[in-house]
């Protein structure tokens, strides 16, 4: 008898919580953030993808940071996560290294919007069709520069995981992408990219 | 070549490392001539300073002349120099408004992680100061490579001894900095904690911008003869109260400005000095942050606290009702060599300052580990010391 009381009790208990959570969760308010990209970047999923992103300020101008992303070979070399464009296809982008690497089917990066100075987005067609999305974004950041945002959506079947979690796999993309953001603004602002290493061979 | 590395915890060895090469095109390979011990490499010697691996080249006070360039230096081969501690690109939105030590692109981007996390934004490169400032090597060694040398070296003349100008290296600006970040005005009374270079340094700034008085606390005497000499009243907080005394000397207004010439490594018997040092020991804690704390305490109302004291982890018991309720301001950083050494060149220059007066040994480079064990453990007599190559 005294063991069917607490049953009873912790049922109850049990689905008190449960509709008190339910109460809670409807009664949430619709999300009012202004800024949905930022959102997205900070949400572990957005419907059906993971949302990476980075963003750094440059001392110079749209148009000459989306040169640099275009033309210099040295940038391109140390690209990890940041696709660039392939000279001899217009409209295509290369996987960097790091990025391949990670890529378990083939993967064809289609330019589909370019507004000079201000976006320039893609998206993965052929077989993976809209698995990964991506833009590169300008924003004016006052006497500090151009502030430039790397958004990078895929369905987390694109990239090998390893042993990573859904959460993990993020932060490496994230940082991943900061730091190609930082390599590029050395070398457009200082023409070169910091090492602290003492050897040519090991630089 | 030969330089001085870190082996472990208070364990200094000199050995046979590569020889650096030009790598990036803003590069000079300086062949060192003087390079000193600074109180800041004792944070590393000690191991609180987190991000310093085995066979790291410590040292970031140094000079020597340029054996070789690369095609973006303005610097010509044969060119005596001195070389800023802190490394800086010169075109970042920071060194353009002069913050050089808070430069963005210095430290390379695959050492930018650990500040992030500490600190919250990665930090400027620094020479020999481990990974936390991009893992550079230092300069107690023969030869260094020297990043962006077309904005940090300094071309200093011939005729001047390395004594006179290795310490524009680090100390002479940081002291200067130190002073006007007190914010001096005619007359003024300062407190400065620490007498060691930085401290000496900061009461030889204070005179020279205007203070009225200067009143030098430590616990070390030869330490405080030094800053007699220099014109401060000498504090020995071993046979003083500091609050009390501070007080008594300041008609019971406390100091207009107070300056923390000590940081992360406090020394003394205070309780809560006792209660960092363990948690140090045990690693829950980085800073022990006493002098801070009395430096707070101690400044009048309305003053202003200048640290240019080295800290690097999180400060627990900060007093921050003292500071908000006495409506203090606090300032600190790392140095902005560059904006001030061009002033400074020119005081030693013009023999109005002598930077070499707190030179207690002259060593060579193979001999390090001795000059870091002396200057850490016999602190009357190893005021500064100068290792050569």
């Amino acid at each position: 008898m005294a063991n069917s009381g607490w049953l009873r009790l912790g049922l109850l208990t049990a689905g008190a919580a449960a509709a008190g959570s339910m109460w809670t969760m409807r009664r949430q308010q619709p999300n009012r953030d202004a800024a949905p990209v930022r959102t997205a970047r900070n949400m572990r999923m957005f419907g059906d993808y993971l949302v990476a992103g980075a963003t750094v300020t440059i001392q110079a101008s749209p148009e000459t940071i989306t040169q640099a992303w275009q033309n210099s070979a040295e940038l391109w070399a140390a690209m990890e996560y940041t696709p660039f464009p392939e000279g001899s296809q217009p409209g295509l982008l290369i996987t960097p290294p790091e990025l391949h690497a990670r890529i378990s089917q083939p993967l064809l990066l289609e330019i589909v919007t370019d507004k000079p100075d201000e976006v320039i987005a893609w998206r993965s067609g052929g077989d993976g069709q809209d698995d990964v999305h991506g833009r590169i974004r300008f924003h004016d950041n006052g006497s500090k520069g151009t502030a430039i945002e790397i958004i990078f959506a895929f369905k987390p079947e694109v990239l090998r995981t390893g042993l990573q979690t859904g959460a993990a796999l993020l932060a490496t993309v994230n940082a991943g992408l900061l730091r190609d953001l930082r390599r590029m603004k050395m070398l457009i602002e200082t023409g070169e990219i910091a090492t602290a290493c003492n050897q040519r061979s090991a630089a | 070549m030969r330089a001085a590395t870190f082996q472990g915890k208070g364990k200094i060895d000199v050995r046979h490392m590569p020889d650096p090469q030009i790598v990036n095109p803003r590069d000079a390979v300086i062949e060192v001539t003087s390079t000193a011990i600074c109180g800041s490499d004792l944070h590393l010697y000690g191991g609180v300073i987190p991000g310093v691996e085995h066979d790291d080249i410590l040292g970031h006070e140094f000079m020597g002349r340029v054996i070789e360039v690369g095609q973006g230096s303005t610097l010509t081969v044969g060119q005596r120099v001195v070389v800023p501690f802190t490394i800086s690109c010169g075109a970042c939105f920071q060194c353009e408004a002069l913050r050089f030590s808070a430069c963005d692109n210095t430290c390379p981007v695959e050492n930018q992680e650990v500040a992030e996390q500490a600190f919250g934004y990665p930090l400027a490169g620094m020479f020999g100061f481990s990974g936390l400032t991009g893992g550079y090597p230092g300069g107690q060694a023969q030869y260094v490579r020297v990043p962006f040398s077309d904005v940090g070296p300094i071309v200093v003349p011939d005729d001047i001894p390395d004594d006179r100008l290795l310490f524009l290296s680090d100390i002479l600006p940081t002291g200067w900095m130190a002073a006007l970040n007190a914010e001096i005005e005619p007359g003024d009374t300062i407190a400065v904690w620490g007498c060691g270079p930085v401290g000496l340094f900061a009461i030889l700034s204070a005179f020279r911008q205007h203070a009225g008085r200067v009143i030098a606390i430590d616990g070390v005497p030869g330490r405080l003869a030094l800053a007699e000499t220099l014109g401060a009243e000498p504090v020995n907080y071993h046979e003083t109260d500091i609050l009390e005394a501070l007080k008594q000397m300041t008609g019971g207004v406390g100091p207009d400005a107070v300056i923390d010439a000590v940081g992360m490594e406090a020394h003394g018997f205070a309780l809560d000095n006792v209660a960092d040092t363990i948690k140090q020991k045990v690693g829950m804690g980085q800073d022990r942050a006493h002098v801070l704390r009395q430096a707070i305490m101690a400044c009048r109302k309305g003053g202003r606290v200048s640290v240019p004291g080295v800290y690097g982890g999180k400060t627990d018991l900060f007093p921050m009702g003292a500071l908000m309720q006495k409506g203090l301001q606090l300032r600190t950083g790392q140095t902005h060599v560059q904006r001030y050494t061009g002033e400074l060149l020119e005081m030693i220059e013009q023999d109005e300052i002598d930077p070499s007066f707190l030179i207690s040994h002259h060593l060579p480079l193979e001999e390090a580990a001795t000059g870091y064990r002396n200057f850490r453990d016999n602190q009357d007599e190893w005021i500064k010391v100068v290792l050569q190559p």
